[in-house]
């Protein structure tokens, strides 16, 4: 095991997971002595009815405040600061957020402003200026994938001045994060996929990333075993209770790894293929997974090749000469792609040309990839990266990725 | 007086003294670089006019500045943060961190892997920013030593490495 010689780690978010996790919630805001939630959310969880099965499930504990559904699709200053006057106008004492990445960086948002007493969520911005602890928030994620119930980080769109808010702080923890199998049973077969895959991609890269430590590897190990065997069975049975809880656990794992270890260059290139095509988040870290590992491979080969036993399981990474197990990793993934390419009838992109929209029209034109090499350069995530990336490394790593044609090692500079 | 405090008051003169000068060195080449090293120059030319950016050692330095004027001039803008205003805020958190960073024992890459700074500011100055010191440590290091401090240690020319090395020594004793 590799110890670091130096690191910090946290996570002190409380979790209660199961089949019937939903039902303790009273009880756990009760330990917070709060019990007057405002519950936030999108009208996608509203309208699968997930937001119902969650006031059955606590409304005879507890009075709910208010109920906000309106939360869009990214993230808004405008939004945070309305539904900080709903949560004042209804005197509620404690946000209960139920739904993906937005929901819960929207909910950390108002949080910050009704904890802080203040009317604008923009002067909170940047390091170190929230200094005490906010009201109860407990958050409920409807993906298995973001991780964000576990991040101390909340990105908030200002849409007027365009600007896009980073909030990172200890106090954003969520108190507590509830995983319940029902939150995620009817999430469609190529979205589950997705969005498992950047879970994935959160636990590889802070396995194999510059920031590694025993707590958050240990996390990862965890989130990959769990991940892998139970995914492909989750396309291919999507009522699969026991399958839905293990990603469930997988994302939330996967997200206390890479909160405190941070990631490389798949989610650098992923975030500005993201930016600059509108390409889903999830999608976007499935095919650049194998090629991030191909990239560091010559300076991580160890760390890559150990991860094929929680992957493949001890058989495979014990046939598996120590030498080829790194290859191996990255020739798991990718045929996980293509299990996942043919279970769902072709709807999980196994590289960027294949992406279309929902009118299936192709998203990455081949003439955008320069400009996501440009973009890349932007994203901190490379910080972390074991290996340089300039703009000819993008370049190099997103064509390839588009044309779905491993990376040619051999032209990686430093090899 | 007050100027000198900051580097000799405190219980680890000699530290503080080390990195003072170091930052001091830094700062200057940053200047002479932007004129001579074309990726520099670049990177900066994306940076806004008027942008500063502040490194140093907390709590009580010593510190660096370096920023572009409204002209576009990169400049070191010498070693109090006091009354500027800062668009890229990166602080060592302790004097010892700052020694292993300034001795090379620990690349930059590692030291902000380990948490070992605060960084205030938007992410694409950081990225910038972390580009031109990695580019500065090159052009002011032997090579057996910068392959420690930055994670790829880059095939540049004969010409730019040895004549661009020269030229922002010279700069940077001279401080233009
Ligand atoms: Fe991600």
């Amino acid at each position: 095991m590799y110890l670091s010689g130096y690191y910090e780690f946290c996570c002190r978010v409380k979790m209660i997971a199961g089949h019937d996790a939903l039902e303790k919630i009273p009880g756990a805001l009760a330990q917070l002595h709060a019990g007057r939630p405002l519950i936030i959310t999108d009208k996608g969880v509203s309208g699968a009815g997930l937001v119902d099965t969650v006031v059955d499930a606590i409304k005879d504990g507890i009075d709910i405040g208010a109920m906000a559904d309106d939360v869009p699709q990214d993230s808004s200053v405008k939004v945070v600061n309305h539904l900080a006057d709903v949560y004042r106008d209804n005197n509620c004492d404690s946000i209960v957020a139920v739904g993906g990445g937005s929901v819960m960086d929207t909910a950390k948002g108002v949080n910050i402003v009704v904890s802080e007493n203040a009317d604008d969520l923009m002067k909170f911005s940047g390091v170190g200026v929230l200094k005490k602890a906010l009201k109860p928030l407990l958050v409920i994620p409807t993906t298995s994938g973001t991780g964000s119930e576990v991040t101390l980080a909340a990105v908030i769109k200002d849409h007027e001045r365009h600007l896009k808010m980073a909030f990172a702080s200890y106090f954003l923890l969520p108190d507590v994060a509830i995983l319940d199998s029902r939150m995620t049973l009817t999430l469609p077969p190529f979205l589950t996929a997705s969005t498992a895959m950047d879970a994935m991609a959160h636990a590889v890269e802070a396995y194999t990333g510059l920031a590694k430590n025993p707590m958050s590897d240990a996390n990862a190990i965890a989130a990959i075993s769990l991940i892998s065997s139970n995914l492909l069975n989750v396309i291919k049975t999507p009522s699969d209770r026991e399958g839905r809880l293990a990603l469930a656990n997988g994302a939330t794992l996967a997200g206390a790894a890479f909160s405190n270890s941070l990631v490389g260059v798949v989610h650098a290139l992923g975030h500005a293929t993201g930016s600059v095509c509108g390409v889903p988040h999830g999608v976007c870290m499935s095919i650049l997974l194998p090629y991030g590992l191909e990239y560091n491979m010559h300076k991580r080969a160890h760390f890559t090749g150990e991860l094929l036993l929680p992957l493949a399981g001890a058989e495979v990474y014990v046939g598996t000469p120590k030498h080829l197990r790194a290859e191996g990793t990255v020739a798991y993934i990718r045929k996980m792609n293509q299990n996942m390419h043919d279970a769902t009838d072709g709807r999980h992109a196994r590289f960027f040309e294949e992406v279309k929209d929902r009118d299936g029209r192709r998203m990455v034109p081949r003439e955008k990839l320069e400009d996501i090499a440009e973009a890349a350069l932007d994203d901190g995530s490379i910080v972390y990266n074991p290996e340089e990336c300039d703009y000819e490394d993008f370049l190099m790593i997103i064509r390839a990725a588009w044309e779905g044609a491993p990376l040619d090692r051999s032209l990686i500079k430093g090899v | 007086m007050d100027d000198f405090k900051e580097i000799t008051a405190g219980n680890k003169p000699f530290k503080k003294a080390y990195v003072a000068i170091m930052l001091w060195f830094v700062g200057r080449a940053i200047q002479a670089a932007a004129r001579v090293d074309k990726d520099v120059k670049k990177e900066f030319e994306k940076l806004p006019d008027g942008f500063t950016f502040c490194l140093g050692v907390l709590p009580r330095g010593p510190y660096m500045i370096v920023g572009k004027n409204e002209k576009g001039r990169v400049k070191y803008m010498g070693w109090k943060p006091d009354g500027k205003r800062i668009d890229l805020d990166m602080k060592i958190k302790n004097i010892e961190a700052a020694i292993l960073m300034f001795t090379f024992q620990e690349s930059t890459a590692a030291a902000s892997a380990r948490n070992r700074m605060i960084v205030d500011g938007e992410v694409p100055y950081v990225c910038a920013i972390v580009r031109v010191l990695d580019i500065g440590e090159v052009y002011l290091l032997p090579k057996f030593i910068a392959r420690l401090a930055v994670k790829r240690y880059p095939a540049w020319s004969f010409g730019r490495k040895y004549i661009g090395r020269v030229r922002i020594y010279f700069r940077s004793i001279l401080g233009y």
